[in-house]
């Protein structure tokens, strides 16, 4: 159907439709791929004041290393500033958040969407108003009892303020989704000789996989790109990726080294690619049967 | 195996009510079908025998327990519905299977039973398949061979037959009365298709806004119906109802007049009578009126005239032909007429 309608396009607009999708691809993918290309250089060249085509021949690098490419910047990062040390406890925190909003979600999601009561709206409605406050507001809030508790600076505090952050969202989006699905579904089973949590676990989760997939992507998604939370309660030696990044930058106090927090960037960023490429199809047919888009 | 007893059962949410004050015993092995418009409240008294709605008040029994505090599993039922509620990620054998495997029934009697319910649905060619691949039809026959594999005590079916086309309508029809000759187990059937309730109750029982209207067979329903609203909703087409007065078992309204009816009644009446009991008349007819439109069914004709300001129908032979206007007269046996009070549609017994 796309190649008819192509081939009626007059011609100039068919050159202009895909000279634009050229540019946007290279509008979105350039920066990263220089950043990508810039992380195996040295700081001299990648931030060259002379000429950016230093940052491509590597002028300096080889200056510095004799060779083109370098890997000092990930050395760096990696083994001297301990980033290994940052992105285990973003595996840690990722985890933990992904797992309990899911558990939390699909439970709560399903007894709201199955709930004929008047207040499962109004839950909704407070969930939404809570997810729709910046999170900052709520740290700072958190900030002087976690001192007094002194429970300040240990991953699972923070583990614990992502779920309460995350799970409103997770609970509206598990809730249209439990919503698309007929109850029908739920009755048959309990007349079939399911208690309603057998129904739940034997005849919705299966269906729900979809559904779960994009929504726990989305929770894994704000647990791992989280800064505002992460950087306010956790305490240097329990840093993860993230506001560790934005310490190698540096501040007023102590230099930092640029090339370590780029070669960390790419770091962050390439199990991301991996991840939505793998789940791409779930994400999708997710994307498109809940009401509820990210 | 069992018997099911409704006493005084009741739904009501908030102010509105559901179900009032439903009285029924059904008998084992029988065949009770459930009919009236949508919103009558024959759903909901389904879903209170299958545990799936709260009771305000009142009991169920089924067999000899009181099942109003019990959950569904725990009421040896199945149920068929509307949607057919077939499990998406399961293969037509899975699904047959579900119901045998989360009660624990010892896995090697399983294989032999989902065969045999498979078999009698004609489901053999399709076991492999998942529901996503079935025709509605099929999907139907998947519904019922899970309702079947268990042997339970009573199937509940919500209008099992009307997602389906007509034809395929008729044949899964035909099937479920056939299975429960077979089976003999307690069926509650529900359904707004008065020609399904003929066709497969014992017992019909026919509700309106929330109450009971008429319990009985098929024939002691089309035949004696007890109100206007049971004469109207029976037969195609309806039962034509034309008010007027009685007086001295002479009933008159503007262009009808029967004579020899019963004597007990008297005053303003609405008198009922089916299409296919008038017939053409050779003299003095009845009813005297211009034709008001000529309906070829190919098995018979049908005439409409206005009445007292209603059109009846008049069912005649298939070769009559008329033009619209033309002056028909139509003979109605007195014996074939049904009388009911006019303020409030009960019926006047002769």
């Amino acid at each position: 159907m796309s190649e008819a309608m192509a081939h009626k396009r007059p011609a100039l607009l068919n050159t202009f439709i895909y000279d634009f999708i050229v540019l946007w691809v290279i509008l979105a993918a350039v920066p990263f791929l220089w950043t990508v290309w810039g992380s195996f250089k040295v700081e001299a060249d990648f931030f060259s004041r002379e000429s950016w085509w230093n940052a491509i021949f590597g002028t300096a690098t080889m200056r510095e290393t004799g060779a083109a490419f370098t890997g000092d910047g990930y050395y760096g990062a990696w083994i001297t500033r301990d980033f290994w040390k940052a992105a285990f406890n973003t595996i840690i925190v990722t985890i933990c958040v992904t797992t309990i909003s899911l558990t939390l979600g699909t439970l709560g999601g399903y007894a709201l969407a199955r709930s004929g009561k008047n207040y499962a709206f109004w839950i909704l409605i407070a969930a939404l108003v809570f997810r729709a406050m910046p999170h900052i507001t709520l740290v700072s809030g958190y900030l002087l009892p976690f001192f007094q508790l002194n429970i300040w600076g240990v991953l699972p505090t923070s583990i614990i303020v992502l779920v309460a952050i995350n799970q409103p969202f997770t609970l509206w989006m598990l809730h249209s989704f439990f919503l698309s699905i007929p109850k029908d579904l739920d009755e048959s089973a309990m007349v079939d000789g399911c208690t309603r949590f057998q129904a739940f676990r034997l005849v919705i989760m299966p269906v729900m996989w979809p559904g779960v997939v994009t929504t726990g992507l989305f929770s894994f998604l704000l647990g791992y790109n989280d800064f505002a939370v992460t950087a306010m309660l956790l305490s240097a030696e329990n840093q993860t990726m993230v506001p560790k990044i934005s310490s190698f930058l540096g501040s007023i106090q102590e230099t930092g080294n640029v090339m370590f927090a780029v070669a960390a960037v790419v770091s962050a960023t390439v199990p991301l690619f991996i991840l939505v490429l793998f789940f791409q199809r779930q994400i999708v047919s997710g994307l498109t049967a809940g009401a509820v888009k990210g | 195996m069992a018997q099911i007893r409704l006493k005084n059962v009741s739904k009501r949410w908030n102010k509105f009510v559901g179900v009032d004050n439903f009285n029924l015993d059904i008998a084992d092995q029988e065949f009770l079908v459930l009919l009236g418009p949508s919103g009558c409240g024959k759903t909901t008294t389904m879903r209170m025998i299958a545990g799936l709605e709260e009771i305000t008040e009142g009991e169920i029994w089924i067999g000899e327990r009181m099942v109003n505090k019990l959950e569904p599993k725990d009421r040896d039922i199945s149920m068929v519905f509307q949607s057919y509620g077939l499990y998406p990620n399961m293969t037509v054998y899975e699904n047959i299977r579900f119901p045998l495997k989360v009660r624990r029934i010892p896995q090697d009697q399983h294989h032999e039973r989902v065969m045999k319910a498979a078999a009698m649905v004609e489901l053999e060619p399709f076991l492999e398949r998942r529901p996503a691949a079935l025709s509605g039809g099929q999907r139907q026959r998947v519904a019922l061979a899970r309702a079947i594999v268990r042997e339970p005590n009573a199937f509940l079916m919500d209008e099992p037959l009307s997602n389906l086309d007509a034809k395929l309508r008729v044949s899964t029809r035909a099937q479920i009365k056939n299975l429960h000759h077979a089976l003999k187990t307690t069926t509650i059937y529900v359904t707004h298709d008065q020609i399904e309730a003929m066709t497969l109750a014992d017992r019909v029982v026919v509700m309106n806004k929330g109450l009971v209207q008429q319990v009985g067979t098929p024939m002691e329903i089309y035949d004696r119906p007890a109100n206007t609203f049971v004469a109207s909703f029976i037969g195609s087409p309806a039962m034509n109802l034309v008010s007027g007065s009685i007086e001295n078992g002479v009933f008159t309204s503007d262009g009808i007049r029967i004579e020899g009816l019963p004597h007990r009644a008297s005053g303003a009446v609405t008198l009922g009578f089916r299409a296919e009991d008038a017939n053409l008349a050779e003299a003095n007819g009845q009813i005297e009126a211009p034709i008001y439109t000529v309906e070829l069914l190919g098995e018979a004709t049908m005439l409409s005239m206005r009445v007292a300001g209603e059109l009846v129908s008049i069912k005649v032979g298939k070769d009559y032909r008329a033009e619209i206007g033309d002056l028909a007269r139509i003979a109605i046996p007195a014996s074939a007429c049904h009388i009911f009070d006019q303020s409030t549609g009960a019926r006047i017994e002769a």
